[in-house]
């Protein structure tokens, strides 16, 4: 108990009342404009994070996160252009119903169940965290290794491209943690001489350059949205609690989606997303009427993608995994704050635990008053010209990168990381794989090499202990499932000609 | 810039042989078999693997159709015509100028002139361009400056708050 009134003690001080508000502001925004995404929200408030109190830093991400990936389902749903990628998997659906003059109950769903996925999800976060973390306690550097080693395979199998190629992304992104000389000689590795990268290339110049530059410059090369149409809105909550009772099913059924999806490393909000909308699909009673305007994937995917977000946290704050892009973040951020992630996070530092607890509850009821004013203002905000926004960032690209570590070189690895991330994606690589894998590398790193020494250099002890054995299966399962389903499709055509 | 499969598979093959033989030259840790060596011997070895397979086409039958084909875009990109994809290749070519210019210039001047140039690359109006360009930057760096207290440079035109 005297946690948690340490933790109300935490929250409860004007410094990180002032960074909720901000950053909720500030998360709505980009949320609501086009090609800006909720990661990319994140990476550039990084450099701010350095000189705010540890929980108010934590605040600002969870609050701006949890505003962006709700407000990215106000142009889709006006504009058929969704905001941020966790709204595309419904935006037909929610532009049908604008059509169909109810833009009203479209936006209002998207909020309501937003608000609601994100409470499920942190109810979900406070009591699988602890539980796990008893288990965690026990795992030795087998574990540890073929949990990442798994993590990253599920970024994977989850990225909607090609296998190979999500795999070739993350590996890229283990060689670039490979760099400097923080590895197991402590000799300088790949650094080709320069003294600037003997240090490593960290991963948030990365981060920021692959989801802020590489959008500036797919914005370069590629049309601008269509203007908004002039709309008035009545009431924006209106007949929610209807849907709520509706749809009761497919709300619990998104949640629980969500968390799941967002809990598996490497795959996020848009993953929860498109899941949660696909199986609303398989499951409804009345499925012809989905992609006409029918809220009910709304409903469960609008739920999913808000409570994958708490869902990411738990891997994080238990592993250091990253839980999808955001949390990816959140771990350099939680690291710089002294908040390690890893089991004993959760006896040694309860107290902020219970406090993190308590702002994802604050920014998804604050939510709610704030989006309805955010829907109301949507035409002025989104009015605002690309050609605008797109230079702002690249100047907050060029100044956050400098912050980091007051080090211009940190500009060039953002430029570069810019041109890696834009090439990747326009070839079909996935960027969150080459994400994951820097963020992760020297944990992967670590945990082989030590393991090996343990084991002699033997392969047999990986798989002795039941835990390690067990994740060891299913990592290898996740590495050849693409394989079997490829096997499964070429066997099919032939079948059917018979 | 799309390139085929084959050109970006050969090139993970190269980077993974590239990888795999600066990983084995690394010097190791006397008296133990497993040092810096290893983990970018495994990555080089997986990286030529997966670049064969791209290469060879496997696993495209696992991708999403492209997108409508991007229509005409404002700005520098449309007047490039058919050198339209170098267009893209201006935010990164604005930040390395932002680092070789802002110790000399200072900070105000090299920010308004990427703004106003990025701006302008999008086919904002000179209105639109000129406006941001004398804005952002002293917003910017009051934010950053002040707030924040980041270092940045005065060069020739310091902040009146500087």
């Amino acid at each position: 108990m005297n946690a948690v009134l340490e933790a109300l003690a935490m929250v409860a001080t004007t410094e990180v009342a002032i960074a909720v508000l901000a950053s909720a502001v500030y998360g709505m925004v980009i949320g609501a404009l086009p090609g800006l995404t909720a990661t990319m929200a994140t990476a550039l408030l990084v450099p701010v994070t350095f000189y705010l109190s540890p929980i108010a830093a934590v605040a600002t991400i969870i609050t701006s996160s949890a505003m962006a990936i709700f407000s990215g389902d106000i142009p889709g749903c006006l504009m058929r252009i969704p905001g941020t990628p966790a709204s595309a998997a419904y935006t037909d659906e929610a532009y049908a119903l604008t059509r169909k003059g109810q833009a009203e109950l479209a936006l209002g769903a998207s909020l309501w169940f937003s608000a609601i996925g994100g409470i499920v999800g942190t109810v979900c976060l406070m009591v699988m965290a602890p539980a796990l973390a008893e288990i965690a306690l026990s795992f030795s550097t087998y574990e540890y290794f073929w949990l990442s080693f798994l993590g990253l395979m599920c970024a994977t199998l989850v990225a909607r491209s090609s296998p190979i190629k999500a795999i070739a992304a993350a590996l890229l992104g283990l060689l670039v943690a490979c760099v400097g000389i923080e590895n197991p000689g402590g000799v300088p590795r790949f650094t080709f001489g320069s003294v600037d990268l003997l240090g490593g290339i960290e991963a948030l110049p990365a981060l920021v350059g692959v989801f802020a530059v590489s959008e500036v410059m797919r914005a370069m090369a590629s049309a601008p949205p269509p203007p908004i149409p002039n709309r008035r809105f009545g009431s924006i909550l209106a007949g929610q609690w209807a849907l709520t009772r509706r749809y009761q099913k497919q709300m619990w059924r998104g949640n629980i989606v969500g968390v799941l999806i967002g809990a598996l490393p490497g795959a996020g909000a848009d993953m929860a997303a498109w899941v949660a909308y696909a199986t609303s699909k398989r499951f409804s009673a009345e499925r012809e009427k989905f992609g006409t305007g029918h809220p009910e994937g709304l409903v469960e995917s609008g739920a999913a993608n808000n409570s994958a977000l708490a869902g990411g946290w738990v891997p994080a704050l238990l592993f250091g995994i990253p839980g999808d892009t955001i949390t990816a973040i959140a771990i350099g951020v939680l690291y710089m704050k002294g908040l390690n992630p890893g089991p004993t996070l959760f006896t040694e530092k309860a107290s902020s635990m219970y406090a993190l607890y308590l702002i994802f509850i604050i920014a998804n009821v604050l939510m709610i008053p704030l989006g309805i004013m955010m829907i109301r203002a949507s035409r002025q905000v989104l009015r605002a010209p690309r050609a605008g926004a797109m230079p702002l960032i690249l100047l907050l690209c060029a100044v956050g990168a400098f912050a980091i570590g007051n080090n211009a070189f940190a500009i060039v690895l953002v430029a570069a990381f810019g041109v890696l991330g834009y090439m990747m994606e326009r070839n079909g690589y996935p960027v969150a794989a080459l994400v994951l894998g820097i963020v992760m590398g020297t944990m992967v790193e670590q945990n082989l090499v030590t393991s090996l020494i343990k084991s002699d250099g033997e392969i047999l002890p990986f798989f002795d202990r039941p835990v390690s054995s067990a994740l060891a299966a299913l990592t290898i399962t996740a590495l050849l499932w693409p394989a079997g389903v490829w096997v499964l499709r070429r066997l099919q055509p032939r079948e059917a000609a018979r | 810039m799309h390139l085929s499969d084959r050109v970006t598979g050969t090139f993970l093959v190269l980077l993974g042989a590239l990888a795999f033989w600066g990983g084995s030259r690394l010097p190791g840790v006397p008296g133990q078999d497993v040092g810096p060596a290893v983990f970018p011997m495994v990555i080089g070895g997986g990286l030529m693997l997966c670049g064969v397979l791209i290469a060879l086409g496997i696993g495209r039958s696992f991708e999403e159709p492209e997108g409508d084909p991007d229509a005409v875009a404002p700005g520098l990109a449309g007047r490039l015509g058919r050198f339209a994809p170098l267009a893209a290749m201006v935010p990164p070519a604005l930040l390395l100028f932002y680092v070789l210019a802002v110790e000399r210039l200072g900070f105000l001047p090299t920010a308004a002139i990427m703004v106003l140039a990025c701006a302008l690359a999008l086919g904002a109006s000179w209105r639109l361009a000129i406006g941001l360009a004398l804005l952002a930057p002293p917003g910017v760096h009051l934010v950053f400056y002040k707030l924040l207290r980041v270092p940045l440079p005065e060069g020739l035109m310091p902040a009146p708050w500087a």
